[in-house]
Protein backbone atom coordinates (compact mmCIF):
# COMPACT_ATOMS: atom_id res chain seq x y z
CA UNK A 1 0.00 0.00 0.00
CA UNK A 2 3.05 2.15 -0.86
CA UNK A 3 0.79 4.14 -4.24
CA UNK A 4 0.94 7.75 -3.68
CA UNK A 5 1.56 8.16 -0.08
CA UNK A 6 3.54 10.68 1.73
CA UNK A 7 6.68 9.47 4.11
CA UNK A 8 5.56 8.30 7.81
CA UNK A 9 8.20 7.18 9.97
CA UNK A 10 8.54 6.08 13.86
CA UNK A 11 10.71 5.87 16.30
CA UNK A 12 10.88 3.95 19.87
CA UNK A 13 13.32 5.57 22.07
CA UNK A 14 14.21 5.00 25.17
CA UNK A 15 11.59 7.48 27.03
CA UNK A 16 10.12 9.06 24.14
CA UNK A 17 8.27 7.64 20.96
CA UNK A 18 8.84 10.05 17.93
CA UNK A 19 5.97 10.29 15.15
CA UNK A 20 7.01 11.83 12.07
CA UNK A 21 5.27 12.47 8.86
CA UNK A 22 5.85 14.38 5.47
CA UNK A 23 3.31 16.90 4.90
CA UNK A 24 1.67 17.20 1.79
CA UNK A 25 1.50 20.27 -0.25
CA UNK A 26 -1.78 21.71 0.38
CA UNK A 27 -4.29 23.60 -2.01
CA UNK A 28 -4.12 27.83 -1.71
CA UNK A 29 -8.34 27.51 -0.68
CA UNK A 30 -7.52 24.89 1.46
CA UNK A 31 -7.87 24.88 5.27
CA UNK A 32 -4.77 23.52 6.31
CA UNK A 33 -5.84 22.29 9.82
CA UNK A 34 -8.34 20.08 8.05
CA UNK A 35 -5.45 17.75 6.32
CA UNK A 36 -4.56 15.51 10.09
CA UNK A 37 -2.18 13.20 9.69
CA UNK A 38 -1.34 12.61 12.76
CA UNK A 39 -3.83 11.60 15.10
CA UNK A 40 -4.72 10.50 18.98
CA UNK A 41 -6.32 7.78 19.66
CA UNK A 42 -5.94 8.11 23.30
CA UNK A 43 -4.37 10.58 25.60
CA UNK A 44 -1.34 7.87 25.51
CA UNK A 45 -1.37 6.63 21.96
CA UNK A 46 -1.47 8.20 18.88
CA UNK A 47 -1.06 6.93 15.27
CA UNK A 48 0.13 7.71 11.39
CA UNK A 49 -1.52 6.45 8.44
CA UNK A 50 -0.17 6.42 4.79
CA UNK A 51 -3.12 4.79 1.97
CA UNK A 52 -6.76 5.88 1.79
CA UNK A 53 -8.02 8.86 4.00
CA UNK A 54 -11.81 8.27 4.28
CA UNK A 55 -10.98 4.39 5.23
CA UNK A 56 -8.03 6.20 7.61
CA UNK A 57 -10.75 8.51 9.62
CA UNK A 58 -13.53 5.48 9.29
CA UNK A 59 -10.82 2.90 11.27
CA UNK A 60 -9.34 6.01 13.79
CA UNK A 61 -13.23 6.52 14.66
CA UNK A 62 -13.73 2.97 15.79
CA UNK A 63 -10.53 2.89 17.56
CA UNK A 64 -11.40 5.91 19.70
CA UNK A 65 -14.77 4.46 20.66
CA UNK A 66 -13.13 1.21 21.16
CA UNK A 67 -10.50 3.27 23.81
CA UNK A 68 -12.79 4.68 25.59
CA UNK A 69 -15.51 1.97 25.84
CA UNK A 70 -12.31 -0.27 26.94
CA UNK A 71 -11.66 2.51 29.80
CA UNK A 72 -15.30 2.44 31.17
CA UNK A 73 -15.31 -1.34 31.14
CA UNK A 74 -12.08 -2.25 32.80
CA UNK A 75 -11.48 1.46 34.35
CA UNK A 76 -7.91 0.99 32.65
CA UNK A 77 -6.59 3.47 29.55
CA UNK A 78 -5.95 0.74 26.50
CA UNK A 79 -2.18 -0.68 25.79
CA UNK A 80 -0.82 0.29 22.85
CA UNK A 81 -0.85 -3.79 21.99
CA UNK A 82 -4.64 -3.59 22.86
CA UNK A 83 -5.90 -1.45 20.48
CA UNK A 84 -3.27 -2.55 17.77
CA UNK A 85 -4.54 -6.11 17.79
CA UNK A 86 -8.09 -4.22 17.70
CA UNK A 87 -7.46 -2.32 14.84
CA UNK A 88 -5.77 -5.20 13.21
CA UNK A 89 -8.80 -7.59 13.86
CA UNK A 90 -11.27 -4.82 12.16
CA UNK A 91 -9.01 -4.83 9.22
CA UNK A 92 -8.86 -8.54 8.75
CA UNK A 93 -12.72 -8.91 8.90
CA UNK A 94 -12.74 -6.54 5.81
CA UNK A 95 -10.52 -9.14 3.78
CA UNK A 96 -12.82 -11.85 4.42
CA UNK A 97 -16.47 -10.68 4.23
CA UNK A 98 -18.76 -10.92 0.58
CA UNK A 99 -19.26 -7.70 -0.61
CA UNK A 100 -16.10 -5.64 1.02
CA UNK A 101 -13.05 -4.33 0.27
CA UNK A 102 -10.06 -4.37 3.00
CA UNK A 103 -9.40 -1.04 4.44
CA UNK A 104 -6.43 0.77 2.10
CA UNK A 105 -4.17 1.96 4.75
CA UNK A 106 -1.14 1.08 6.88
CA UNK A 107 -0.73 3.01 10.06
CA UNK A 108 1.92 3.28 12.97
CA UNK A 109 0.64 3.08 16.06
CA UNK A 110 3.09 4.58 19.04
CA UNK A 111 2.50 4.77 22.76
CA UNK A 112 2.91 4.49 26.18
CA UNK A 113 1.50 1.47 28.24
CA UNK A 114 0.98 1.70 32.06
CA UNK A 115 3.74 0.32 32.96
CA UNK A 116 5.95 2.88 31.34
CA UNK A 117 7.17 0.97 28.17
CA UNK A 118 7.10 2.66 24.81
CA UNK A 119 5.84 0.88 22.23
CA UNK A 120 5.63 1.25 18.67
CA UNK A 121 3.24 -0.97 16.13
CA UNK A 122 2.90 -1.33 12.43
CA UNK A 123 -0.05 -3.01 10.37
CA UNK A 124 -1.15 -3.10 7.09
CA UNK A 125 -4.35 -4.16 4.75
CA UNK A 126 -4.37 -7.68 5.27
CA UNK A 127 -4.58 -7.32 8.99
CA UNK A 128 -1.63 -8.34 10.60
CA UNK A 129 0.63 -5.92 12.84
CA UNK A 130 4.05 -6.17 14.28
CA UNK A 131 5.89 -4.51 16.80
CA UNK A 132 9.29 -2.43 15.74
CA UNK A 133 12.08 -0.44 16.80
CA UNK A 134 11.55 2.06 14.16
CA UNK A 135 10.01 1.94 10.91
CA UNK A 136 8.68 3.79 8.00
CA UNK A 137 5.19 3.69 5.74
CA UNK A 138 4.77 5.60 2.52
CA UNK A 139 6.31 5.55 -0.87
CA UNK A 140 10.14 5.23 -0.19
CA UNK A 141 9.57 3.44 2.86
CA UNK A 142 12.61 1.17 1.39
CA UNK A 143 15.01 3.77 1.62
CA UNK A 144 14.21 5.56 5.09
CA UNK A 145 13.68 1.84 6.31
CA UNK A 146 17.75 1.43 5.00
CA UNK A 147 18.70 4.43 6.30
CA UNK A 148 17.21 3.42 9.95
CA UNK A 149 18.76 0.02 9.98
CA UNK A 150 22.04 2.19 9.75
CA UNK A 151 21.42 4.62 11.65
CA UNK A 152 19.09 2.86 14.88
CA UNK A 153 21.31 2.88 17.75
CA UNK A 154 21.12 2.69 21.75
CA UNK A 155 23.46 6.20 21.28
CA UNK A 156 21.01 7.45 18.80
CA UNK A 157 18.22 7.01 21.26
CA UNK A 158 19.57 7.60 24.74
CA UNK A 159 18.26 10.93 24.47
CA UNK A 160 14.98 12.20 23.71
CA UNK A 161 16.27 14.95 21.54
CA UNK A 162 18.52 12.86 19.65
CA UNK A 163 15.83 10.22 19.04
CA UNK A 164 13.83 13.45 17.83
CA UNK A 165 16.86 14.25 15.44
CA UNK A 166 16.39 10.65 14.58
CA UNK A 167 13.18 10.45 12.86
CA UNK A 168 14.22 14.10 11.61
CA UNK A 169 16.76 12.69 9.41
CA UNK A 170 15.16 9.85 8.30
CA UNK A 171 12.81 11.97 6.79
CA UNK A 172 14.74 14.01 5.60
CA UNK A 173 16.04 11.56 3.38
CA UNK A 174 13.33 11.44 1.24
CA UNK A 175 11.48 14.54 1.47
CA UNK A 176 11.44 17.20 -0.92
CA UNK A 177 12.29 20.35 0.57
CA UNK A 178 13.34 20.02 3.37
CA UNK A 179 11.88 21.06 7.36
CA UNK A 180 9.10 23.06 6.26
CA UNK A 181 7.57 19.24 4.97
CA UNK A 182 7.94 18.05 8.22
CA UNK A 183 5.53 17.24 10.85
CA UNK A 184 6.35 16.01 14.29
CA UNK A 185 4.70 14.70 17.23
CA UNK A 186 6.01 13.02 20.94
CA UNK A 187 4.91 10.85 23.68
CA UNK A 188 6.95 11.21 27.05
CA UNK A 189 6.34 8.73 29.77
CA UNK A 190 3.30 10.10 31.87
CA UNK A 191 2.81 13.36 29.08
CA UNK A 192 0.05 13.56 26.75
CA UNK A 193 0.60 13.79 23.31
CA UNK A 194 2.78 16.81 22.09
CA UNK A 195 2.50 18.17 18.07
CA UNK A 196 5.66 20.32 17.33
CA UNK A 197 5.27 23.74 15.66
CA UNK A 198 7.00 24.48 12.64
CA UNK A 199 9.70 26.93 14.38
CA UNK A 200 10.31 24.09 16.94
CA UNK A 201 11.10 21.50 14.01
CA UNK A 202 13.05 24.21 11.94
CA UNK A 203 15.16 24.25 14.76
CA UNK A 204 16.10 20.86 15.05
CA UNK A 205 16.48 20.39 11.47
CA UNK A 206 18.99 23.84 11.94
CA UNK A 207 20.71 21.78 14.72
CA UNK A 208 20.89 18.84 12.27
CA UNK A 209 22.33 20.97 9.55
CA UNK A 210 25.22 22.09 11.81
CA UNK A 211 26.30 18.71 12.85
CA UNK A 212 26.45 18.14 9.46
CA UNK A 213 28.84 21.09 8.83
CA UNK A 214 30.59 19.68 11.57
CA UNK A 215 31.38 16.78 10.78
CA UNK A 216 32.37 17.28 7.28
CA UNK A 217 34.93 19.38 9.05
CA UNK A 218 36.26 17.29 10.68
CA UNK A 219 36.71 14.90 7.56
CA UNK A 220 38.52 17.43 5.57
CA UNK A 221 40.92 17.79 8.49
CA UNK A 222 41.50 14.02 9.59
CA UNK A 223 42.37 14.11 5.24
CA UNK A 224 44.89 16.97 4.83
CA UNK B 1 -28.39 -33.25 -32.08
CA UNK B 2 -26.21 -33.88 -28.96
CA UNK B 3 -27.29 -33.54 -25.46
CA UNK B 4 -25.57 -31.40 -22.84
CA UNK B 5 -24.62 -32.39 -18.87
CA UNK B 6 -28.48 -30.41 -17.56
CA UNK B 7 -30.23 -32.62 -19.90
CA UNK B 8 -31.19 -30.01 -22.58
CA UNK B 9 -30.71 -30.84 -26.42
CA UNK B 10 -28.63 -28.56 -28.20
CA UNK B 11 -27.86 -28.33 -31.93
CA UNK B 12 -24.20 -30.02 -32.86
CA UNK B 13 -22.10 -28.01 -35.46
CA UNK B 14 -22.12 -29.99 -38.74
CA UNK B 15 -18.70 -30.77 -39.90
CA UNK B 16 -20.01 -32.75 -42.93
CA UNK B 17 -20.67 -29.69 -45.12
CA UNK B 18 -23.52 -27.49 -45.75
CA UNK B 19 -26.95 -28.44 -44.99
CA UNK B 20 -30.26 -27.25 -46.68
CA UNK B 21 -31.27 -25.29 -43.30
CA UNK B 22 -27.92 -23.30 -43.35
CA UNK B 23 -28.33 -22.67 -47.28
CA UNK B 24 -30.83 -19.73 -46.39
CA UNK B 25 -29.27 -18.64 -43.25
CA UNK B 26 -26.33 -17.79 -45.47
CA UNK B 27 -27.98 -15.46 -47.81
CA UNK B 28 -29.54 -13.45 -44.56
CA UNK B 29 -26.28 -12.67 -43.64
CA UNK B 30 -25.17 -11.40 -46.99
CA UNK B 31 -27.74 -8.89 -47.48
CA UNK B 32 -26.23 -7.90 -44.26
CA UNK B 33 -23.21 -7.65 -45.13
CA UNK B 34 -23.62 -6.06 -48.40
CA UNK B 35 -22.26 -2.35 -47.51
CA UNK B 36 -24.53 0.61 -48.61
CA UNK B 37 -23.29 3.73 -49.89
CA UNK B 38 -24.16 5.36 -46.30
CA UNK B 39 -22.25 2.45 -44.95
CA UNK B 40 -19.47 3.19 -47.07
CA UNK B 41 -19.47 7.20 -46.10
CA UNK B 42 -19.12 6.22 -42.64
CA UNK B 43 -16.74 3.98 -42.89
CA UNK B 44 -14.64 6.52 -45.12
CA UNK B 45 -15.37 9.45 -42.78
CA UNK B 46 -13.68 7.61 -40.18
CA UNK B 47 -10.56 6.16 -41.55
CA UNK B 48 -10.12 9.76 -42.71
CA UNK B 49 -11.01 11.08 -38.91
CA UNK B 50 -8.48 8.35 -37.99
CA UNK B 51 -5.33 8.99 -39.75
CA UNK B 52 -2.07 9.91 -38.43
CA UNK B 53 -0.46 12.85 -39.86
CA UNK B 54 2.93 14.60 -39.54
CA UNK B 55 3.15 18.12 -39.49
CA UNK B 56 6.15 20.48 -40.17
CA UNK B 57 6.81 22.71 -37.40
CA UNK B 58 6.47 25.98 -38.82
CA UNK B 59 3.82 25.55 -41.83
CA UNK B 60 1.77 22.78 -40.05
CA UNK B 61 2.01 21.58 -43.37
CA UNK B 62 2.22 17.68 -43.68
CA UNK B 63 5.34 16.15 -44.58
CA UNK B 64 5.24 14.84 -48.33
CA UNK B 65 7.83 11.57 -47.32
CA UNK B 66 8.76 9.79 -44.28
CA UNK B 67 10.10 11.63 -41.41
CA UNK B 68 13.10 9.77 -41.52
CA UNK B 69 13.95 9.49 -45.02
CA UNK B 70 13.16 13.13 -45.17
CA UNK B 71 16.36 13.75 -42.81
CA UNK B 72 19.34 11.39 -42.07
CA UNK B 73 19.08 9.61 -39.20
CA UNK B 74 22.35 8.02 -36.56
CA UNK B 75 20.01 7.98 -33.61
CA UNK B 76 16.64 7.80 -32.59
CA UNK B 77 15.59 7.73 -28.83
CA UNK B 78 11.66 7.13 -28.38
CA UNK B 79 9.62 8.20 -25.41
CA UNK B 80 6.22 6.57 -24.70
CA UNK B 81 4.44 7.48 -21.76
CA UNK B 82 4.63 10.27 -19.56
CA UNK B 83 7.28 9.59 -17.19
CA UNK B 84 9.42 8.31 -20.06
CA UNK B 85 8.75 11.87 -21.88
CA UNK B 86 9.48 13.20 -18.29
CA UNK B 87 13.09 11.53 -17.96
CA UNK B 88 13.95 12.66 -21.49
CA UNK B 89 12.62 16.50 -21.02
CA UNK B 90 14.55 16.48 -17.81
CA UNK B 91 18.25 14.75 -18.78
CA UNK B 92 18.33 14.72 -22.19
CA UNK B 93 16.54 17.87 -23.77
CA UNK B 94 18.22 20.26 -20.92
CA UNK B 95 21.27 19.05 -22.09
CA UNK B 96 21.53 20.41 -25.64
CA UNK B 97 19.53 22.37 -28.15
CA UNK B 98 16.93 20.50 -29.63
CA UNK B 99 14.82 22.26 -32.53
CA UNK B 100 11.53 20.87 -33.53
CA UNK B 101 10.90 19.30 -36.57
CA UNK B 102 7.58 18.02 -36.64
CA UNK B 103 4.55 16.74 -34.90
CA UNK B 104 2.42 13.82 -35.22
CA UNK B 105 -1.64 14.87 -34.95
CA UNK B 106 -3.79 11.64 -34.15
CA UNK B 107 -7.51 11.54 -33.20
CA UNK B 108 -8.65 8.26 -31.33
CA UNK B 109 -11.16 7.15 -28.45
CA UNK B 110 -8.68 7.65 -26.31
CA UNK B 111 -7.00 11.15 -26.75
CA UNK B 112 -6.70 13.99 -29.47
CA UNK B 113 -3.24 15.50 -29.46
CA UNK B 114 -2.24 18.87 -29.21
CA UNK B 115 0.14 21.24 -30.41
CA UNK B 116 1.79 22.03 -27.19
CA UNK B 117 4.68 20.16 -25.29
CA UNK B 118 3.77 21.18 -22.05
CA UNK B 119 4.38 18.14 -19.96
CA UNK B 120 0.23 17.82 -18.86
CA UNK B 121 -0.89 14.71 -17.46
CA UNK B 122 -4.28 15.32 -19.17
CA UNK B 123 -2.49 16.62 -22.45
CA UNK B 124 -1.02 14.48 -25.12
CA UNK B 125 1.50 14.95 -27.95
CA UNK B 126 3.90 13.53 -29.96
CA UNK B 127 6.53 15.72 -31.15
CA UNK B 128 10.13 15.07 -32.87
CA UNK B 129 13.53 17.12 -32.24
CA UNK B 130 16.43 16.87 -33.52
CA UNK B 131 19.89 17.91 -32.00
CA UNK B 132 20.95 21.20 -33.09
CA UNK B 133 24.97 20.57 -33.18
CA UNK B 134 24.16 16.68 -34.51
CA UNK B 135 21.14 16.56 -36.51
CA UNK B 136 21.38 13.32 -37.26
CA UNK B 137 20.08 12.57 -33.41
CA UNK B 138 16.80 12.79 -33.22
CA UNK B 139 14.28 12.37 -30.11
CA UNK B 140 10.48 11.81 -30.24
CA UNK B 141 8.31 12.58 -26.97
CA UNK B 142 4.75 10.79 -27.46
CA UNK B 143 2.80 11.17 -24.55
CA UNK B 144 -0.90 10.16 -26.71
CA UNK B 145 -1.77 7.03 -26.97
CA UNK B 146 -1.77 5.58 -30.77
CA UNK B 147 -4.72 2.78 -31.27
CA UNK B 148 -3.48 -0.24 -32.74
CA UNK B 149 -5.02 0.38 -36.20
CA UNK B 150 -3.10 3.83 -36.36
CA UNK B 151 0.48 1.77 -35.07
CA UNK B 152 1.36 1.08 -38.68
CA UNK B 153 0.23 4.02 -40.01
CA UNK B 154 2.80 5.99 -37.77
CA UNK B 155 5.35 3.76 -38.54
CA UNK B 156 4.91 4.40 -41.93
CA UNK B 157 5.11 8.24 -41.57
CA UNK B 158 7.66 8.20 -39.16
CA UNK B 159 10.59 5.30 -40.54
CA UNK B 160 9.16 5.47 -44.75
CA UNK B 161 8.67 1.86 -46.34
CA UNK B 162 11.99 1.11 -46.26
CA UNK B 163 13.98 2.39 -43.80
CA UNK B 164 18.20 2.92 -43.79
CA UNK B 165 19.69 0.62 -41.27
CA UNK B 166 22.76 2.34 -39.90
CA UNK B 167 20.44 3.96 -37.10
CA UNK B 168 20.08 3.13 -33.40
CA UNK B 169 16.46 2.99 -32.07
CA UNK B 170 15.96 3.74 -28.08
CA UNK B 171 12.68 3.06 -27.25
CA UNK B 172 11.73 3.74 -23.08
CA UNK B 173 8.44 3.45 -22.03
CA UNK B 174 6.46 2.30 -18.67
CA UNK B 175 4.08 -0.45 -18.01
CA UNK B 176 1.98 -0.86 -14.52
CA UNK B 177 3.96 -3.85 -12.69
CA UNK B 178 0.55 -5.99 -12.54
CA UNK B 179 1.63 -6.59 -15.88
CA UNK B 180 4.47 -8.50 -15.27
CA UNK B 181 4.58 -12.33 -14.87
CA UNK B 182 6.70 -13.76 -12.59
CA UNK B 183 6.80 -16.77 -10.05
CA UNK B 184 8.33 -15.10 -7.63
CA UNK B 185 6.01 -13.01 -5.22
CA UNK B 186 5.00 -9.89 -6.31
CA UNK B 187 5.18 -8.20 -3.17
CA UNK B 188 8.92 -8.88 -2.83
CA UNK B 189 9.59 -7.07 -6.56
CA UNK B 190 11.53 -3.88 -6.38
CA UNK B 191 8.99 -1.64 -8.12
CA UNK B 192 9.58 0.42 -9.85
CA UNK B 193 12.21 -1.57 -11.94
CA UNK B 194 13.93 -1.72 -15.24
CA UNK B 195 13.70 -4.83 -18.49
CA UNK B 196 15.22 -4.65 -21.63
CA UNK B 197 14.21 -6.46 -25.12
CA UNK B 198 16.19 -5.59 -27.92
CA UNK B 199 16.17 -6.81 -31.65
CA UNK B 200 18.51 -9.33 -33.14
CA UNK B 201 20.55 -6.78 -34.97
CA UNK B 202 21.69 -4.96 -31.46
CA UNK B 203 24.86 -5.96 -30.63
CA UNK B 204 25.74 -3.54 -27.63
CA UNK B 205 24.82 -5.17 -24.12
CA UNK B 206 21.64 -3.39 -22.62
CA UNK B 207 22.15 -1.91 -19.09
CA UNK B 208 19.65 -3.86 -17.39
CA UNK B 209 18.07 -7.60 -17.26
CA UNK B 210 16.65 -9.01 -20.42
CA UNK B 211 12.37 -8.64 -20.13
CA UNK B 212 11.77 -12.84 -19.34
CA UNK B 213 8.99 -15.11 -20.99
CA UNK B 214 6.34 -15.18 -20.56
CA UNK B 215 6.17 -11.13 -20.65
CA UNK B 216 4.77 -9.32 -23.67
CA UNK B 217 5.52 -5.80 -24.87
CA UNK B 218 1.87 -4.07 -25.91
CA UNK B 219 0.86 -1.18 -28.39
CA UNK B 220 3.80 1.91 -29.78
CA UNK B 221 6.74 0.36 -28.82
CA UNK B 222 6.11 -2.88 -29.60
CA UNK B 223 4.98 -1.96 -32.96
CA UNK B 224 8.19 0.05 -33.04
CA UNK B 225 10.75 -2.75 -31.85
CA UNK B 226 8.59 -5.15 -34.69
CA UNK B 227 9.05 -3.04 -37.40
CA UNK B 228 12.91 -3.01 -36.22
CA UNK B 229 13.71 -6.49 -35.91
CA UNK B 230 11.46 -7.44 -39.23
CA UNK B 231 14.06 -4.42 -40.82
CA UNK B 232 17.35 -5.59 -39.36
CA UNK B 233 17.52 -2.08 -37.14
CA UNK B 234 19.67 -2.77 -34.22
CA UNK B 235 17.06 -1.13 -31.55
CA UNK B 236 17.00 -1.50 -27.59
CA UNK B 237 13.29 -0.94 -25.29
CA UNK B 238 13.85 -0.14 -21.65
CA UNK B 239 10.95 -1.05 -20.23
CA UNK B 240 9.94 0.83 -16.47
CA UNK B 241 7.41 -1.57 -14.62
CA UNK B 242 6.22 0.60 -11.89
CA UNK B 243 3.32 0.37 -9.18
CA UNK B 244 2.22 4.50 -10.45
CA UNK B 245 1.33 5.42 -13.51
CA UNK B 246 0.57 8.78 -13.25
CA UNK B 247 3.84 11.44 -13.68
CA UNK B 248 6.24 10.44 -10.48
CA UNK B 249 9.48 11.25 -9.32
CA UNK B 250 10.79 7.51 -8.34
CA UNK B 251 9.57 6.05 -11.49
CA UNK B 252 11.45 8.73 -13.68
CA UNK B 253 14.29 8.07 -11.78
CA UNK B 254 14.11 4.31 -12.09
CA UNK B 255 14.73 5.32 -15.64
CA UNK B 256 18.57 6.54 -15.14
CA UNK B 257 20.97 3.44 -15.63
CA UNK B 258 20.43 4.22 -19.28
CA UNK B 259 22.11 7.67 -18.91
CA UNK B 260 25.58 4.98 -18.53
CA UNK B 261 24.40 3.84 -22.29
CA UNK B 262 26.60 4.55 -25.63
CA UNK B 263 23.31 6.09 -27.16
CA UNK B 264 22.96 9.04 -23.97
CA UNK B 265 26.66 8.96 -22.71
CA UNK B 266 27.27 11.90 -24.92
CA UNK B 267 23.90 13.34 -24.93
CA UNK B 268 23.52 14.14 -21.09
CA UNK B 269 25.67 16.61 -19.27
CA UNK B 270 24.57 17.90 -16.39
CA UNK B 271 22.94 15.21 -14.09
CA UNK B 272 22.35 17.44 -10.91
CA UNK B 273 21.03 20.41 -12.83
CA UNK B 274 18.50 17.71 -14.57
CA UNK B 275 17.60 16.33 -11.68
CA UNK B 276 16.61 19.81 -9.90
CA UNK B 277 14.65 20.32 -13.27
CA UNK B 278 12.61 16.83 -12.64
CA UNK B 279 11.29 17.96 -9.09
CA UNK B 280 10.79 21.31 -10.34
CA UNK B 281 8.23 19.16 -13.33
CA UNK B 282 6.79 17.16 -10.50
CA UNK B 283 5.66 19.93 -7.99
CA UNK B 284 4.16 21.93 -11.00
CA UNK B 285 2.67 18.89 -12.23
CA UNK B 286 1.54 17.56 -9.03
CA UNK B 287 -2.09 16.99 -8.73
CA UNK B 288 -4.13 18.24 -5.93
CA UNK B 289 -5.76 14.84 -4.95
CA UNK B 290 -6.96 14.65 -1.31
CA UNK B 291 -7.48 10.50 -1.62
CA UNK B 292 -4.36 9.45 -0.35
CA UNK B 293 -2.37 10.84 2.74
Amino acid sequence: MEVCTFEKVGIRGTNIVVLGVEKKSVAKLQDERTVRKICALDDHVCMAFAGLTADARVVINRARVECQSHKLTVEDPVTVEYITRFIATLKQKYTQSNGRRPFGISALIVGFDDDGIPRLYQTDPSGTYHAWKANAIGRSAKTVREFLEKNYTEDAIASDSEAIKLAIKALLEVVQSGGKNIELAIIRRNQPLKMFSAKEVELYVTEIEKEKEEAEKKKSKKSV
Amino acid sequence: MAATFFGEVVKAPCRAGTEDDEEEEEEEEEEGRRETPEDREVRQQLARKREVRLLRRQTKTSLEVSLLEKYPCSKFIIAIGNNAVAFLSSFVMNSGVWEEVGCAKLWNEWCRTTDTTHLSSSEAFCVFYHLKSNPSVFLCQCSCYVAEDQQYQWLEKVFGSCPRKNMQITILTCRHVTDYKTSESTGSLPSPFLKALKTQNFKDSACCPLLEQPNIVHDLPAAVLSYCQVWKIPAVLYLCYTDVMKLDLITVEAFKPILSTRTLKGLVKNIPQSTEILKKLMTTNEIQSNIYT
